[in-house]
């Protein structure tokens, strides 16, 4: 799988993204970059190459889930992956999100294997696709 | 006889007098005793008017509290969960320094070992290089070294473990960061709450909406479930494992 993939990480904590952006280093993954909400995110999706989204939920401005609906309206991002990661643990958002058409959703405080359990799995089915 | 601030219509009040004062002069007693029945009369209807301006204001205040279900919600419901969170807070706080330090305290006596093997083998290489071993001796440091490089190499990735444990336990930031918002979000509202009620109490009194429970909106996000306050709602996942078996009976 390509290591150079862009990532986009997108939480209101600056500790979580922090967190997160290390665990993707440990993988592996290099090309990241970091929003703190939906609505700073948008427009750098919209502007930059990105290939994976990974997204809080809970967030001032813009929630992550607008965003990844927001992902899923416009025809140029409808097909970029997007993992949840979020204290978010209601059976009801979960249902919301996957009928947002999220691609894989890991519940706050998670692994480093999690991560890289979900995010596999993610790669598995953008190459299957392929 | 009747006193100046009882708030009988002074109109009414200033003609009977008359009346009465001109009964008296007359001679005309039975005339003056209605008259004084009237006045009497008239006090005890004004008395009773306030009394049941007073009854009513006392009434209103009485309901405009009890009806005022956001206050109320925040002394039986609110606060307990609030200190709950807080108390979650805490506990988490406390777990996540544990952590770190746990992992600093076991990383420690790996360095001082990598340390201390370092130096005494740069001495020896040291005597080695100004030719000062014997055959044996540089046999027995070769095998050292091979040993030194084995383990520098297991001891890194267990400080590598250590210092990842480290990173981890700083999740606790995110969501106690989340559950404080809460609730700064509870302590604001109180007050808001509150400077109502003085408002409420300081003018006339008035019967008061009662505050529309507020419901969670569940696509704004509420933050981390905290135990003894949102873990028992039947809508909770317990964890990565439930939401992954709920996914795919969703077809995930």
């Amino acid at each position: 799988m390509d290591k150079n993939i862009k990532i986009l990480v997108v939480d209101d904590f600056s500790t979580m993204r922090r967190i997160i952006k290390n665990l993707l280093r440990d993988l592996g993954f290099n090309n990241t970059a970091e929003a703190d909400d939906g609505l700073t995110a948008l427009p750098m999706l919209q502007a930059g190459s990105f290939d994976l989204l990974v997204t809080d939920w809970n967030m001032p401005g813009m929630q992550g889930i607008d965003l990844l609906k927001a992902v899923r309206a416009d025809p140029k991002l409808a097909h970029m992956p997007v993992l949840m990661v979020t204290a978010e643990q209601k059976k009801e958002q979960i249902v919301e999100a996957a009928k947002a058409g999220v691609n894989g959703y890991i519940v706050k405080p998670f692994t480093a294997a999690t991560l890289k359990e979900k995010l596999d799995k993610i790669f598995e089915r953008m190459q299957a696709s392929h | 006889m009747v006193d100046e601030k009882t708030p009988i219509a002074d109109a009414d009040f200033i003609a009977c007098v008359r009346e009465l004062s001109q009964h008296v002069e007359n001679g005309n007693i039975e005339e003056a005793d209605r008259i004084l029945d009237q006045i009497a009369k008239l006090r005890e209807s004004s008395l009773f008017q306030e009394l049941g301006k007073l009854t009513r204001e006392f009434h209103n205040a009485l309901n405009s509290f009890r009806l005022d279900a956001r206050l109320a919600s925040f002394a039986e419901k609110e606060f307990p969960n609030a200190r709950e969170r807080l108390r979650h807070v805490v506990t988490m706080t406390a777990q996540s320094a544990d952590r770190s330090l746990t992992a600093a305290e076991e990383s420690m006596p790996l360095c001082d070992s990598i340390e201390n093997e370092a130096s005494e083998l740069k001495g020896q290489w040291e005597r080695f290089s100004r030719r000062e071993m014997s055959a044996e001796e540089f046999r027995r440091l070769s095998g050292r070294i091979g040993l030194f490089f084995e383990k520098a190499g297991s001891d890194a990735a267990h400080l590598r473990g250590n210092l990842n444990e480290v990173m981890m336990a700083q999740d606790f930031q995110d969501l106690t960061g989340q559950i404080i918002e809460r609730v700064i979000t509870l302590v604001d509202d109180m007050e808001s709450g509150l400077v109502d009620l003085i408002r409420l109490s300081g003018q006339n009194l008035r019967e008061q909406e009662p505050a529309e429970k507020k419901e969670e909106d569940l696509l704004k996000g509420t933050g981390p479930v905290v135990p003894g306050v949102d873990d028992a709602a039947p809508n909770i996942v317990s964890g990565q494992d439930e939401v992954d078996d709920l996914l795919s009976s969703l077809g995930f």
